[in-house]
């Protein structure tokens, strides 16, 4: 009860007093917790649920039947004729765009079977080829209804369906069409995506599993449904990891202004300290009332930081959609929805970093000892800071963090880098006041010079207020060298991209199906087509391209077959240092032999000259790693074949892509006419080269748009600290301020002192921080980026940009300053000087 | 004939505090003359602060008129009464106020340096000279007694050779022997340089060096001796 009350008065009526400074400190709570939601929770809706949405009309699959390359339907009949109590049914999964849908899953299953997709059927329309059963989510949205005709783009063809009727599968949205005319649509005959086995309650599932399994050829896999989706979540974990980290970067400059916030009130009430000590307060107690106030900072911070956190999911969802889209997988994105567990996590996470952060004050303050009551200039005091020990602390972090950086990663994930760039903040922290009074020691003569006596004051003033200071500069300097590492990474990822664009796309033009969604999506192209675009006149070579999804030890892959030679004769891809390209790519051909992306081999650590043992169809395949190369496309990794090779075991495979290279003299312009005109009658884009070079960097950004709207943040909490910290200075002192009016001072002199510490402040707050990015910089991409991703990213830092992105840092830096500035010039000295 | 230095002319202050008035001064007349020694006495909280404010052209009264040099101080404008306080007034507080972070001749310097000044060393050393300290040109604050402190902000407050000095109980943290050195400070600051010394007080040695002691009672004179 004594204990709250005097909290009452100690702690909050001082925070009501200075509402603004209360309300800031709040606010950058709120926006570094508030990030981490948000990223949190779009996350979770961008990467959507991976279970079949079929599961709403057919209920829950008991096993799933996959095979790489697809499974053969003839198994089926060996399957249904086993003597156990379970369904097969055949389903083939795709993507389809609907005129007004836009994406839409559609499954190919068998309509004649016993199974309630069939029933669902039922009436069949005239036609069966042409019919379509769509779910009732999809028929609500569109107000379909049966008896209606839609057009479907399916890979390279759209075609009319009918509606020969509504399956009731609740909200889920997706289109049934016969299994045989899905054959036809991803020209795929007797091959199928899947087989899904629906065991009756009444027999023993193992027994089912047993027999199955040993039905099927050993390079068939029997998976657990939801496999796949956590095969997705999987993968998407080093993505979102990274995203996690980076969302707690704004909470970490937050635990700067917190621990500022503390320092400031246990500063100004030492000699109110001193006397509670005096009359009987206990040292715990002192530590309480102080670890309170940072409580009560966190708790607001974060319950409004929820509110926050959930407006910016909205925004973010859409960001990381398509991220995860272009990069990983094609899901649809979910509804945000405000997970508990996320909540209490951040929540926790706030209320964490806010009492952490006030440990040392709080510590401080327990320590205030009771004479101090009578000491009269509490203003006297001169905090000490132990600038040179910190140093050593510093390099002492500097070094774990340099040892750190080159451990391997744990479960995947670079712990030990990001613990590296944790260590390397801290270092950055504990060096700041030593780089603080060097610079201030340093340029004393050029500001008196320059600035006059305001000059003076403003590098004195802030070298005497050292440990304000050195936080103050600690916060901006870890929200800038955010700013200039991200930005390096991104900068030189962006670069190694173009570079690599070069040498990957030789091709004038490429053709593929239109019904293209996303990441591990493969639509065909019609059988006919690679033939029609061959004979075209002017066209000189045509590269078949086949692309598919695969798996290999537990991961998803994309396995790909071109034709080497011609690949080799455009001079395109580019081999890890050492490896001679041509003698690989005329290896190739009708061998066991493939090339391996650098990301494939990373993620299995495969080297040259490794046997891969590669499940294709019905058979096992033994290969030979002829060749790593560098490829940004997809973190997922590639295995490309020689088509002749692949073609050997997979034959019914579909192309995919192509490309087109033109008769040297020809006119690309007009080839690509006559191609466009030749396949008029098929859903393909024929892009040229430059628009997919275009297309491939605008992804680039998009993909990396969330990046920068997170340090957009971190350097907005950044702000609000600086602005902070800089009112905190004024009414500090207000005295000194008087004083010098007293001395002849004009209010005007006063403004641009403020305003010189102010940019003092930034200047010193840029040096470290760009330091300390650049260091951060090369963690990310050597360590992090590697471990987490598998590609090499050279080294291109923007520096146009960093020097431009830290001239406005340091800008808004010297805006922070105007408020507080004007409040300077606006005290009343008399009262001021009066006052104790 | 030029007009006196400082002059108060029926001067009031009335403070308005949660609507209670509380007049600080009443009608206070007072001429001061170059070369003299003002002694302000009374008990606290009879408003010699605030007739020093008024005298310093810091604060304005409510009513009646502070002249310097024959000019009205509520009359000047923002930067003029800046430059006045540049050129030709300087203060002495209780608490020294010396700038913690800078040395001892860098807060003399200080009003030089505001002023634009281009000889601020020379003539901040000749005062350190002066007052006897400078031997510790280089030292900061903390490092000062509190009589040394109180002859830096002596120093500092004739850095510039103000016309005016006003001195705020400059006495009333020191003991006997400091306090000696710094009324003696004060007399040569009137003898020599000719200042209008205008000092608050409740030491009865400072009262002594004074030519003349005005003793204020509730915000009024009540007493006017010359030595
Ligand atoms: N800013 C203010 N607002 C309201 N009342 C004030 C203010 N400043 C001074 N007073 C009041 O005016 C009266 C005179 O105050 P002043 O500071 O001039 O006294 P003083 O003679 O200097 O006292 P001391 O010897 O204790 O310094 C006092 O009653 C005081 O409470
Ligand atoms: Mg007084």
């Amino acid at each position: 009860m004594r204990q709250l009350q005097l909290f009452r008065t100690l702690i909050l009526r001082p925070l009501r007093r200075d509402l603004l400074r209360t309300a800031l400190t709040i606010i950058s709570v709120a926006l570094g917790v508030g990030v981490v939601i948000a990223i949190d929770l779009a996350g979770d809706a961008a990467t959507g649920s991976f279970r079949s949405s079929l599961e709403t009309l057919v209920g829950k699959t008991d096993l799933e039947i996959v095979a790489n390359g697809g499974v053969d339907e003839r198994w089926m009949a060996a399957l249904t004729a086993l003597p156990v109590n379970a369904r097969f049914a055949p389903v083939i999964e795709m993507q389809g765009v609907l005129k007004p849908a836009g994406s839409v899953t559609v499954y190919g299953v068998d309509f004649v079977s016993q199974g309630p997709e069939a029933r669902a059927a039922t009436p069949l329309a005239r036609d069966p080829n042409s019919a379509i059963v769509v779910s009732s989510g999809l028929a609500q949205r569109l107000g379909l209804k049966e008896g209606d005709h839609l057009p479907l783009t399916l890979s390279d063809r759209t075609q009319n369906f009918e509606v020969a009727g509504i399956a009731d599968a609740k909200d889920a949205e997706f289109i049934l069409l016969d299994i045989a005319e899905a054959q036809r649509a991803l020209n795929q005959y007797g091959r199928l995506d899947r087989i899904d086995v629906f065991v009756s309650p009444h027999e023993d599932f193992s027994r089912v599993e047993r027999e199955v399994r040993v039905t099927l050829p050993a390079s068939y896999r029997l998976e657990k449904p939801g496999t796949r989706g956590e095969e997705n979540q999987r993968m998407l974990r080093a993505f979102r990891w990274n995203l996690r980290v980076l969302s707690y970067i704004s909470l970490v400059v937050g635990a700067f202004l917190i621990y500022n916030t503390i320092s400031v009130s246990v500063v100004r009430r030492r000699a109110e300290i001193g006397v509670l000590r005096a009359v009987g307060a206990s040292r715990r107690w002192v530590l309480r009332l102080f670890l309170g106030e940072a409580l009560l900072f966190g708790l607001a911070g974060s319950l409004a930081g929820i509110a926050f956190g959930r407006v910016m999911a909205e925004g973010a969802v859409g960001l990381v959609a398509e991220t995860v889209n272009s990069l990983y997988v094609s899901s649809r994105p979910a509804a945000v929805a405000l997970d508990p567990s996320a909540v209490a996590a951040a929540i926790a996470a706030g209320v964490a970093v806010a009492l952490f952060s006030a440990l040392a004050p709080a510590r401080e303050a327990m320590h205030v000892a009771p004479v101090e009551a009578m000491g009269r200039g509490a203003h006297e005091h001169h905090s000490r800071t132990h600038a040179r020990r910190n140093l050593f602390w510093a390099a002492l972090a500097a070094i774990i963090a340099v040892a750190l950086s080159q451990a391997r990663p744990i479960d995947d994930k670079p712990i030990a880098g990001y613990a590296a760039t944790l260590l390397a903040v801290v270092a950055m922290a504990l060096a700041a006041p030593a780089v603080v009074t060097g610079l201030a020691a340093g340029t004393r003569g050029a500001s008196r010079a320059l600035f006059g006596p305001e000059g003076l004051l403003a590098v004195r003033g802030l070298a005497a207020s050292l440990a304000r200071t050195s936080v103050v500069v600690g916060a901006l300097a870890t929200a800038i060298a955010m700013m200039a590492s991200v930005g390096i990474m991104v900068g030189s990822f962006r670069e190694t991209v173009i570079v690599w664009l070069d040498t990957q796309l030789r091709a004038d033009l490429y053709v593929r199906p239109a019904a293209h969604a996303g990441a591990g999506e493969h639509p065909a192209l019609s059988a006919e087509v690679p033939g029609l675009v061959s004979a075209i006149p002017g066209v000189e070579s045509v590269d078949i391209f086949h692309a598919l999804e695969f798996e290999y030890e537990g991961r998803r892959a994309t396995l790909g077959a071109g034709n080497a030679d011609i690949v080799r004769r455009y001079g395109r891809l580019r081999f890890l240092p050492g490896e001679d390209r041509d003698a690989i790519l005329r290896s190739l051909a009708g061998r066991n032999r493939v090339i391996v992306s650098e990301p494939f081999a990373n993620k299995h650590s495969v080297r040259v000259n490794d046997v891969l043992n590669l499940p294709l169809g019905d058979r096992l395949v033994k290969v030979t790693v002829a060749g790593i190369y560098f490829d940004y496309s997809s973190e997922r990794g590639f295995v490309i074949f020689d088509r002749s090779t692949l073609l050997k075991y997979l034959p019914h495979l579909p192309a995919t892509n192509l490309a087109v290279y033109v008769r040297p003299g020809a006119d690309p312009a007009s080839v690509r006419h006559a191609v466009e005109a030749r396949l008029a009658n098929y859903r393909v884009t024929v892009a040229p080269n430059r628009a997919l070079r275009q297309n491939a960097v605008t992804i680039f950004d998009r993909t990396f748009a969330i990046t920068y709207a997170l340090e957009g943040v971190a350097i907005a909490v950044a702000m609000l600290g600086a602005a902070n910290s800089l009112l905190a200075m004024v009414l500090d002192r207000r005295r000194e301020f008087g004083l010098l009016r007293y001395l002849g001072a004009a209010p005007a002199q006063l403004r641009r002192m403020i305003l010189l510490e102010a940019g003092f402040l930034g200047i010193a707050a840029n040096l470290l921080g760009l330091a300390l990015g650049f260091v951060l910089s090369l963690v990310l991409i050597y360590v992090i980026n590697k471990q987490s991703f598998g590609w090499t990213i050279q080294f291109h830092p923007p520096f146009l940009l960093l020097a431009g992105a830290s001239t406005l840092v340091w800008l808004t830096t010297v805006l922070a300053g105007i408020y507080p500035a004007r409040a300077a010039a606006r005290l009343n000295p008399i009262e001021v000087i009066h006052e104790e | 004939m030029n007009p006196p230095r400082l002059e108060l002319r029926r001067a009031s202050k009335t403070y308005q505090t949660n609507g209670q008035k509380l007049e600080a001064l009443r009608d206070v007349s007072l001429v001061l003359e170059p070369g003299t020694i003002t002694a302000l006495v009374g008990r606290s909280g009879c408003g010699k602060t605030t007739l020093l404010n008024l005298a310093g052209a810091m604060d304005f009264p409510t009513s009646g008129e502070v002249l310097i040099d024959g000019r009205d101080t509520s009359s000047l404008r923002e930067d003029e009464l800046t430059a006045l306080r540049r050129t030709r007034i300087g203060f002495v507080f209780q608490f020294f106020q010396l700038l913690p972070a800078l040395s001892v001749l860098e807060n003399v310097e200080l009003p030089l340096l505001l002023a634009g000044s281009q000889k601020a060393r020379e003539a901040a050393r000749n005062r350190l000279e002066w007052v006897g300290l400078v031997d510790k040109v280089n030292s900061f604050p903390y490092q000062l007694s509190g009589g040394q402190m109180q002859r830096v902000a002596i120093a500092r407050a004739l850095a510039h050779s103000p016309e005016i000095l006003i001195a705020d109980e400059p006495t009333g943290n020191l003991d006997n022997a400091s306090g000696e050195q710094v009324l003696a400070l004060l007399s040569d600051a009137a003898g020599r340089f000719g200042a209008t010394v205008l000092v608050a007080t409740h030491s009865a040695e400072a009262a002594a060096i004074a030519h003349t002691r005005v003793q204020l009672r509730d915000g009024r004179i009540a007493a006017f001796e010359r030595a």
